[in-house]
Order: structure tokens, then C-alpha cells, then sequence
């Protein structure tokens, strides 16, 4: 036999001492959709859903001129930039895309929690602090915060099954917004709800538009300091105009 | 001092382990978690019992061998330290503290406190390295690196190893230790070359063998390194850039 082949065979013979070796194997997934991509997504889906909120607040802030400005606000939104689109055209495409935005946020966030606590294994982690318990929050948040979209476009714009008994559905040339959202909040279980929620969604888009900093890469402190500012003062905004409308129905203020 | 230590008995990666107690008298408040244990284990081997396993190296915080999750927190109880760093003043005379592994699904424990932490090492094979052509020795001048930039690259490049940030992630991941190693390797110029190769195979490693990043924060404030969470932005931004560019 060549020298060298003896060598090579010395080198890889195992030599077996005892049992062998217990172990316990690591974890490891081969994910269909890499877990970034889907951060990636959220982060993006929620800053749509951000701006649409951003949007929806300051058209919302129109009940404060009175029912005519809000109805009319609320009219035009069913046939903006009519004639140059059609009717409804621009309403229709906002919610296709918001409702496709949201679904694949939900998405998304279910598989990364999910992952998350696969990750990890048993043996939770301690929460501390207002970061880790925010992050903790915002499948909590979110779960409500789908709901009540759910519940509010049952009580606003379709009026089915929970909305106030005096709703009534736009006609072709004139929408009843103002007469409908002060009937629905004259209930106080409702108003309450409204405000809380606001609370949670204020919370969750705090606390989003950090986590989306993160995920879209902004490593500069400048940048990320603005994206937290922003977020910081769209959820205030969202608690001072959203959540005070339902206090403000149910005092007597709006009526 | 005297403490109730429960400390975490575990004979094989595939038994179940338990927490045994045990009293630990004549402790001083400046000793560390790790001579608290070396006390624990002098005082099980005088009664001929098995000692308790934990790893440890160098005992002053420039290592990364040593970790141990203490009353839940990892390493202990004050934030960026670690276990050989961890003093017992912060701890109750006559308390009850209790010492478990480092705990992941990627850290396995081999026995008692010691965990498999090879997953990290599965990481930097993946990627945290820089192949260079080894010829002649370059002028030192040839390539500069502005004081700055080198000072950012080493602030990323101080990562122990420890696997804190993962033990101390509710979501199990490895991003504040992969996204420390793609950050200070894209910064300097040797290593910038690879940068989309690396990005591309550390990302995907990372995802194999750990979790995923929820932005809980928890695993720069366990970081004894005082690694930024910048790391963590940096993780997708390399991740995005790399896939936005041609492959090398």
C-alpha cells in the first residue's frame, strides 16, 4: 500500500470510545417564505395602513364644522374625481387595497409570531421595559384592532346586524355620515369602544412605526429618530381626534 | 451573605432536568454569579456529589464562554454585563436566586448550565468571514479606513459571542448577533467585497437556525458588548440591498 493512502486512511478512521455521544438535535426549518420577506411586508402594508389612517383622521376632523361639511366630505368621497374617474372608482380601489394590505399584514404577522415562539422554544423569555412590552402587545392590539374594523364598517357603512336604529345608507346624491356616527355613539357601550380602540390602534402604530424602522433597514439615528417621531405624533393625533369624537357625541358636545 | 440558590440539574441533552436547592453560606456581595457557583460546587463535591457543570473562561468579560440565565434575566440581573461580571450585591442577603441554562430552542442544553451554542458558530461559517488572497503583505496605507468609520465597524465588531441576545429574545433570534457581523464586515473595505454573498447566506442561516425579530429590544439591553440595535436594522438592510444587487 502507497505511503500516502495509509496516511489518509489513519486520518479518517473514527475511533469510538464508549456509547456514543447523546445529542439533541438543533432546530432547523427551511421556511417556504423567508421570515425578512415578511417583515419586510408588514412593514410596508403598515405604513399604507398608517397613511390611510393619517387620512381617514383628518377627514374625520370635518365633523367639528358641522353636519353639512361632513356629509358633503363624505359624499365626495363616493364619487371623487368624478368625472374624471368614475363613481366610486377611487372608494373601490382604496378598499381592494387596503383590504389585500390587510390581509397579508395578518398574514404575515401570524407566521413571524408564530416562528417567534417556535424559535424560542418552552421556556419564555422575561419581558421588560416599554419596548418589549409593546412589541409584546402588538399581536394583542392588533387582534382588537381587527375586530373593531370589522365592527365599524358593520356600524358605518353597510348597517348590519349592530348598527344605531336610525341608520341610513347613502342615496345617490346625498350621504347621512354625520346623523348616522352621532346615532351610533349616542350608545355608550359604542363610544366607549371607539375611544379604546383608538387608544390600542395609537399604541400600535407608536410602537409599529419604530419596528418598521428596524425592518426597512434605517440604521441612521436621524432617521430612525424621525420615523419614531412621526409615528409618536400620528398616534397622539390619532387619541386627541379619533378617540375624543365618540366623548365628545356621548357629552352632548356633537349632536 | 447566604443565598437559596436553585440551580438546574440536567444529566444529558435528552433527560428532562429539574431545579435542585441547595444553601450557599459565607458568600461575599462583591463575588460573582460564577464564584457563587464555584462555592455551590465546592461545597457538592466535600459532600461527594456530582458538582454542577457551567462553562466559563477568561472571567473578565471579554470571552463570551460564560452565560447563565439568572431569576430569568440572562447573564443576571443588571442590563450589559456578563455572568463573570454579575455581582451578588445585587442580589438579597438570604434570597432565593435561581440558575438556569441559557434558554433557547437554538441552545440546546448539553448538561446542567451548558448549552450547545454551536449555532452561532453555523452563522459565522455562513458568512462572517473574509476570504483574502494571502500574498505579499500590503502597504499599511494602501487601503484607508477613515477613523470614523473604523471606530462604527469596531463598536459592531465588539460582539463577544456570548448568545445573550438570542437567550434573551421571547422570539429566539439571532439577529443583534448576525446584524453586528454584516454591519462591521460591510464597513470596512476588504470585506466589503463579499457583502452581498455574506448577506445572502448569513440571512438565510440565521432564519434556519433561529428566530425571527419582533423589535422587543430585549436582546440589546442583555448584550454585555453593548451591541446597538442598529444591528438589527442592519440585518434587513443588507438583507434588501443585497437583493436589490447582483449576486457575486
Amino acid at each position: 500500500m502507497p505511503a500516502h493512502t495509509r496516511a489518509d486512511k489513519a486520518a479518517t478512521a473514527v475511533v469510538q470510545v464508549g456509547p456514543p455521544p447523546v445529542t439533541n438535535k438543533r432546530p432547523q426549518r427551511n421556511h417556504l417564505i423567508p421570515s425578512w420577506v415578511l417583515k419586510v411586508t408588514m412593514a410596508v402594508t403598515g405604513t399604507l395602513w398608517a397613511a390611510f389612517i393619517a387620512i381617514h383622521l383628518f377627514g374625520n376632523l370635518k365633523v367639528f364644522q358641522g353636519a353639512q361639511a361632513y356629509n358633503h366630505y363624505a359624499h365626495w368621497l363616493r364619487e371623487a374625481f368624478y368625472p374624471l374617474l368614475p363613481k366610486l372608482s377611487v372608494l373601490w380601489a382604496m378598499r381592494v387595497v387596503l383590504g389585500l394590505a390587510l390581509l397579508a399584514h395578518i398574514c404575515a404577522a401570524a407566521m413571524i409570531w408564530w416562528r417567534g415562539r417556535e424559535a424560542r422554544g418552552p421556556h419564555r423569555a422575561k419581558i421588560r421595559g416599554a419596548r418589549a412590552w409593546g412589541a409584546w402587545l402588538m399581536p394583542l392590539t392588533g387582534i382588537l384592532i381587527g375586530c373593531f374594523i370589522v365592527i365599524h364598517v358593520l356600524d358605518l357603512t353597510l348597517g348590519l346586524g349592530i348598527q344605531s336604529a336610525g341608520f341610513a345608507a347613502p342615496i345617490s346624491d346625498e350621504s347621512f355620515a354625520y346623523e348616522n356616527l352621532v346615532a351610533s355613539f349616542r350608545r355608550p357601550a359604542m363610544a366607549c369602544f371607539y375611544s379604546l380602540v383608538m387608544l390600542l390602534l395609537a399604541i400600535h402604530v407608536a410602537k409599529g412605526f419604530t419596528t418598521m424602522a428596524s425592518d426597512l433597514g434605517a440604521m441612521g439615528r436621524r432617521w430612525r429618530a424621525t420615523l419614531a417621531l412621526i409615528g409618536g405624533l400620528l398616534a397622539v393625533a390619532i387619541l386627541l381626534g379619533n378617540g375624543a369624537i365618540p366623548i365628545l357625541v356621548l357629552t352632548g358636545v356633537l349632536s | 451573605m447566604k443565598l437559596r440558590v436553585e440551580v438546574w440539574r440536567q444529566a444529558d441533552p435528552t433527560d428532562r432536568g429539574h431545579f435542585e436547592t441547595h444553601e450557599v453560606d459565607g458568600l461575599e456581595p462583591h463575588l460573582s454569579v460564577l464564584e457563587m457557583l464555584d462555592a455551590l460546587n465546592e461545597q457538592l463535591i466535600d459532600s461527594g456529589r456530582e458538582p454542577v457543570a457551567f462553562e466559563s473562561d477568561c472571567r473578565e468579560g471579554i470571552c463570551g464562554a460564560c452565560g447563565v440565565t439568572v431569576d430569568g434575566q440572562v447573564h443576571g440581573p443588571e442590563d450589559n454585563l456578563p455572568s463573570c461580571h454579575q455581582r451578588l450585591i445585587n442580589l438579597d442577603d438570604g434570597a432565593s436566586v435561581r440558575i438556569e441554562p441559557l434558554r433557547s430552542a437554538g441552545f440546546p442544553v448539553v448538561r446542567d448550565l451548558i448549552v450547545d451554542r454551536s449555532g452561532l458558530d453555523d452563522l459565522i461559517r455562513a458568512g462572517g468571514y473574509v476570504s483574502i488572497n494571502a500574498g505579499t503583505a500590503p502597504d499599511a496605507d494602501s487601503l484607508p479606513v477613515g477613523e470614523q468609520q473604523a471606530e462604527k465597524a469596531l463598536d459592531f465588531a465588539a460582539c463577544i459571542g456570548c448568545g445573550a441576545c438570542v437567550a434573551a429574545c421571547p422570539n429566539g433570534s439571532a439577529h443583534l448577533f448576525t446584524g453586528a457581523k454584516l454591519a462591521h464586515l460591510s464597513m470596512l473595505p476588504m470585506a466589503s467585497t463579499e457583502r452581498q454573498r455574506r448577506a445572502h447566506s448569513m440571512v438565510r442561516a440565521a432564519e434556519e437556525l433561529f428566530g425571527p425579530c419582533s423589535y422587543y429590544g430585549e436582546c440589546a439591553r442583555a448584550c454585555p458588548a453593548e451591541i446597538n440595535l442598529n444591528a438589527i436594522a442592519a440585518f434587513n438592510h443588507e438583507r434588501m440591498l443585497a437583493g436589490l444587487k447582483r449576486r457575486l
